[in-house]
């Protein structure tokens, strides 16, 4: 993963501030349209049909049920604004997955660098998530593979040529491993379907 | 009896970048003077001067010294952007405002800041689709280590990879540095299409004159360059590529775009204080809603629309390759219909 941040495709982009009318949600919209965001602000209930590319809030304020989504599994990339540094805010703010912060009261900056380490947090999030998943579903077919390996071998092929066969079969029908092991196990288990092509 | 209201002048007169910041200088006299004379104008304009001498760590006090001991809260000043973020904090803290009118690099647009010359969809982005389809696209960049240099490389290095083009490299030097064998050693080796130049003070005049003498044809492209420095580099800056809001040309009143930004900046100031009476002492974004709009400055990023011209050094002065019209300034490029980019075939003379 590159360090290199994107600047080029924030034009356009919208963010929602969720906090009570304050001086503070003031400083924050300020900086949004001087960088070029479209923002709305909500409290303390979010809109059903709630569409945007960034979301702050509020931290000292903020429970459980104003979002619409599990914690940690937010649509997009969340900055937290943090008043009172208390450990159990903190912990609030952290169970909710918040990819950036921005402490309070807000001055004169801070919103630009905060919306684009959240954009890199949320996406970095997001690609382990997926790498993570795929692993795992490596991982529960690793019986599959071991039982099509001896289904090749019960044929009489090595161990080696076993294994170098699945891995050939997988790269000519451009699928996973996993899945060419699949389907030598269905073959094995039922022969007579053998040769019809699918 | 006209309303005397005190403005500061926050200027290095001596040092590295003497060239631009006297520039500067006399833009901001030249309009006090014509201000202080118009009897058109309800206001006399009293300038309190500071002179940081190039020396970063004089900055913050310098501009605090203003704002003690003085009515002035609003500042003209600064050269560098290092400089800047320096007086930043105090600014904010006095709820005063520096009007800033030198390009820089964008991605600012401070409460407390007026920015009254070019950032990059005004200077580094015309100039970059202007030069591709004449030299081409495998451009090498220098630049003094700081973040005028780090920002204007990143930005000129994602639009032209983007466009598909090659970067030959990246060289920096530490301000003042003179030592350039090496970096104009290099690019005689790889013999780059352009050089996108974002070198400052007497680190650009050395290189440029030892670019000049072993490889003259080669072309050097800059952002901030103006004729203020012409004179620094001799017959060496011959051929030198610079885009800005302003050239200056026979008939025309001002000598560089510094001292024109600087101009530019005092008279807003003074038909600001003469419009709304007591708005000297009302911080930026109150005066400008009281302002409603009328003036050039943007009430959103604080920025203004300024044209884009190209230009090429010949004889001591700038002559204009490519005139586009005003665009508004973009700080974050992320209002793509103020770039107005150019069709990449046009070419136009």
């Amino acid at each position: 993963m590159s360090g290199r941040v994107r600047i080029l495709d924030l034009a356009g982009a919208r963010a929602a501030i969720l906090h009570r009318p304050h001086g503070n949600v003031s400083a924050i919209e300020r900086q949004l349209r001087a960088i070029g965001l479209s923002v709305e602000s909500h409290w303390p209930e979010l809109p059903p049909d709630l569409s945007v590319d960034f979301l702050f809030f509020d931290v000292d304020m903020g429970f459980d049920t104003q979002f619409a989504w599990k914690p940690g599994e937010s649509p997009m990339p969340m900055i937290a604004l943090i008043g009172s540094e208390a450990p159990g805010r903190i912990e609030w703010s952290l169970s909710h997955g918040a990819h950036a912060q921005l402490l309070k009261p807000v001055g004169d900056n801070g919103v630009y660098s905060a919306l684009l380490i959240a954009r890199a947090a949320f996406e970095a999030h997001h690609r382990s998530a997926s790498r993570i998943e795929e692993l795992r579903e490596r991982l529960s077919a690793r019986e599959t593979v071991v039982r099509a390996v001896m289904a090749l071998m019960a044929q009489g092929m090595s161990d080696e040529v076993a294994f170098a066969s699945l891995r050939r079969m997988a790269t000519d029908r451009r699928e996973s491993f996993e899945a060419a092991a699949a389907r030598i196990i269905a073959r094995h288990d039922h022969p007579k379907s053998n040769g019809s092509g699918s | 009896m006209k309303r005397r209201i005190e403005i500061g002048i926050l200027l290095s007169r001596t040092g590295g970048y003497a060239a631009i910041s006297n520039a500067s200088f006399t833009g901001a006299m030249n309009a006090i003077r014509k201000v202080n004379e118009d009897p058109a104008f309800a206001i006399e304009l009293s300038p309190v001067v500071r002179d940081p001498e190039g020396q970063i760590d004089l900055y913050a006090p310098q501009c605090k010294s203003i704002l003690k001991d003085s009515t002035a809260r609003h500042i003209l000043g600064c050269v560098t952007s290092w400089s800047r973020k320096e007086v930043l904090p105090v600014l904010e803290r006095a709820d005063a405002t520096l009007w800033y009118a030198v390009p820089y690099e964008g991605f600012e647009a401070s409460d407390h800041v007026v920015y009254m010359h070019a950032c990059p969809n005004q200077h580094l982005l015309p100039l970059l689709d202007w030069a591709m389809p004449r030299f081409g696209k495998r451009m090498h960049l220098v630049a003094s280590n700081y973040i005028w240099g780090w920002e204007i490389n990143r930005l000129a290095r994602e639009v032209v990879t983007t466009s598909g083009g090659e970067i030959t490299g990246e060289r920096h030097l530490s301000l003042g540095e003179t030592g350039v064998e090496d970096m104009v050693d290099e690019i005689i080796e790889i013999r780059p299409d352009f050089i996108m130049n974002s070198l400052i003070g007497p680190s650009q005049y050395s290189f440029v004159k030892a670019l000049k003498a072993r490889m003259p044809g080669l072309p050097i492209l800059s952002c901030n360059l103006t004729e203020c420095e012409l004179p620094l580099m001799g017959e060496a800056a011959d051929g030198l590529i610079a885009a800005g809001p302003y050239f200056h040309a026979p008939g025309l009143d001002f000598a560089n775009s510094h001292e024109a930004a600087a101009y530019a900046s005092t008279m807003e100031m003074a038909r600001l204080f003469h419009a709304h009476p007591g708005g000297e002492n009302l911080p930026l974004a109150d005066l400008l809603a009281l302002d409603n709009g009328a003036g050039p400055i943007d009430a959103q990023t604080h920025h203004t629309a300024l044209p884009a011209l190209i230009a090429k050094a010949e004889g001591g002065r700038f002559v204009v390759q490519q005139s586009l019209p005003a665009r508004p300034g973009d700080p974050y490029l992320t209002r793509p219909e103020r770039h107005h980019r150019r069709p990449s075939l046009r070419i136009v003379t």
